[in-house]
């Protein structure tokens, strides 16, 4: 592919894959995490 | 070099230097919590880029080329790591962090280990080892700058040097971290576009990329191999492990890296900020490699390699894209340079002279202290850089090693595991950047972020279980680590101030944890 040997083009395309693939079950994974800010404004800097 | 290319980096600096203005006017520096962490208010595309940009520093520039260009497509091993290092930074510590320091009342990413780790020694050790090494890492960078601007602008290499360390204070100095987040956003984006640019010219000079594979391997099929020109590397499997570790996962463990997780605006930042970084280095990361791969058959009499991407853009682009080019090379140093030098001065003023010396200091005196000992290493690292330059990436693999071998484990663990304790801690920071240390000046089989992180997480693991009994984790931290693993907003009532010293701050959450229980 390329002019390339097959395992230098798997490594040149496989990586950025690898880490797309990564970065969206991540990205889907954590479609739950809540924006914490407000409660912490709430209760912020309470030393007691 | 030409009026035009001048006129581009002078009209970078201005927007640089303003940025800085801007910051001040913002009230990054009102108080210590602003002046150190912007508030915490920083969104996820500006925390992507700072994460990047200050990761990437001239070596990109000038390293990556020079890889690609000596060992052929060897060198794709290290930006296939990169890619994913910001993702899987902010993945796997990015939430956990900035909520635990969020709770804990931690400053610096230094005052966070001892707060995870709770015992003087821990700041004293961590804050010594990041200070030592981290101002190194900042010499290189000037230098780098000084080198850089010499080359564009035709002055001597101290008046160059004076220009680019001096345009670097002045906005560290002036806006804190929410000037360097967000000159580190603006420069994020010249690096890229910088990049692609060239890039693409050397891309069209070459007849396409499977034209200029076939002209390399005319020069030598070898170069094309994964295994480095003359198969240098053939089996050489810690060598890519090295290589594909040290820019994924090593991140996770620089001191000034980490402390992008605990300035963002909440957890869920780190969410869209992966996502930001994914996109950024699959556009940044691989081109530096692939330039130097490119100039074996546009430079083939190329004398100094890590002039590779330099003279690539002198010789491809018109002089107007050759200043943004000559922009963007400055922007990697800069952005890396301002945070280091923000950090240091962090760690100096709030681990150190706070915490040892003077711990009534109030916020405005921390300002003052913070910003006379970035003066202080701005004008030390001048002269140093000035007397006698060490060799640049000498300097930035070595400390690049020690910190992510010293700190790896501490950082990953303080989130992750609940057994992970401070003799655990202590043993695995002195013992990863000792082992890191000992591997690069003896040549060991294993390269030196291997050997360093490899020793340091089995110290973590066997210390800490070693010494359950003796020094358990305390159960507010455990209590605070649980509310950190759970997915969700921070109950009322057990946040801490900023303004306090450890032992206040510590005081008050255990105080509430323990009587949540």
């Amino acid at each position: 592919m390329f002019g390339l040997p097959g395992t230098t083009a798997a490594v040149l395309f496989g990586f950025p894959i690898f880490w797309i693939v990564y970065t969206i079950i991540f990205f889907v994974k954590s479609k739950d995490w809540p924006d914490d800010l407000e409660t912490e404004e709430e209760g912020g800097n309470s030393n007691e | 070099m030409s009026s035009v290319v001048l006129i581009f980096l002078l009209l970078y600096y201005v927007i640089v230097v303003g940025i800085g203005f801007w910051a001040v006017k913002k009230g990054g520096a009102k108080d210590l919590e602003g002046y150190l962490l912007g508030g915490r208010q920083v969104g996820p595309l500006v925390t992507a880029m700072t994460l990047q940009a200050t990761s990437m520093s001239g070596y990109m520039f000038l390293g990556g080329g020079s890889a690609g260009f000596t060992t052929g497509y060897w060198s794709i091993f290290y930006a296939s790591g990169d890619i994913g290092g910001g993702v899987v930074n902010l993945s796997v510590i990015g939430r956990r962090m900035r909520k635990l320091s969020k709770i804990l009342g931690s400053l610096t990413s230094i005052e966070y280990l001892e707060h995870r780790y709770p015992h003087p020694a821990t700041r004293l050790i961590a804050g010594g080892l990041s200070v030592f090494f981290l101002f190194f890492y900042i010499l290189a960078q000037f230098i780098a700058g000084g080198k850089g601007m010499a080359l564009v602008t035709g002055l001597p290499y101290w008046v160059a040097l004076a220009i680019a360390v001096g345009i670097i204070m002045i906005y560290t100095f002036l806006g804190g971290y929410f000037a360097v987040a967000y000159t580190d956003f603006f420069q994020s984006l010249v690096m890229v576009i910088g990049m692609v640019w060239i890039f693409a010219a050397a891309l069209n000079a070459t007849g396409g990329f499977t034209a200029a594979n076939n002209a390399i391997a005319q020069i030598d099929p070898t170069y094309l191999s994964i295994w480095g020109k003359g198969l240098a590397h053939k089996g050489a499997w810690p060598d890519i492990l090295g290589a594909v570790l040290i820019f994924s996962v090593g991140y996770m463990g620089w001191p000034h890296v980490v402390t992008r997780h605990m300035a963002m605006k909440s957890p869920k930042t780190a969410r869209m900020a992966g996502v930001y970084s994914t996109i950024w280095n699959l556009f940044f990361v691989t081109a530096p490699y692939m330039l130097g791969i490119f100039a074996i058959v546009l430079l083939p009499n190329l004398a100094d390699p890590e002039m590779a991407i330099f003279t690539l853009a002198g010789e491809l682009l018109p002089a107007a894209v050759t200043g943004i080019v000559m922009a963007a090379i400055m922007a990697a140093i800069m952005s890396t340079a301002d945070s280091i030098l923000l950090q240091v001065g962090t760690i100096a003023s709030r681990d150190i002279y706070q915490r040892f010396i003077h711990p009534k200091a109030d916020d405005k005196r921390m300002v003052l202290v913070s910003r006379i000992l970035i003066l202080a290493i701005g004008v030390i690292g001048f002269i140093v850089a000035v007397v006698k330059p060490p060799s640049v990436f000498a300097i930035v693999i070595f400390t690049t090693s020690v910190l992510g071998s010293a700190f790896l484990p501490a950082y990953v663990c303080a989130v992750w595991w609940k057994k992970a304790n401070t003799p655990g801690a202590i043993f695995s920071m002195i013992g990863g950047a000792l082992s890191a240390y000992l591997a690069e000046i003896t040549s060991f089989v294993l390269p030196p972020m291997v050997a360093g992180v490899l020793v340091s997480f089995i110290l973590m693991i066997v210390v800490s279980l070693a010494t359950q009994k003796s020094h358990p984790v305390p159960s507010y931290i455990l209590k605070a680590m649980d509310l950190t693993a759970e997915v969700g907003p921070i109950p009322k009532g057990i946040l801490t101030s900023a303004e306090f010293n450890l032992s206040p701050e510590a005081m008050a959450v255990r105080k509430k944890l323990d009587k949540d229980k």
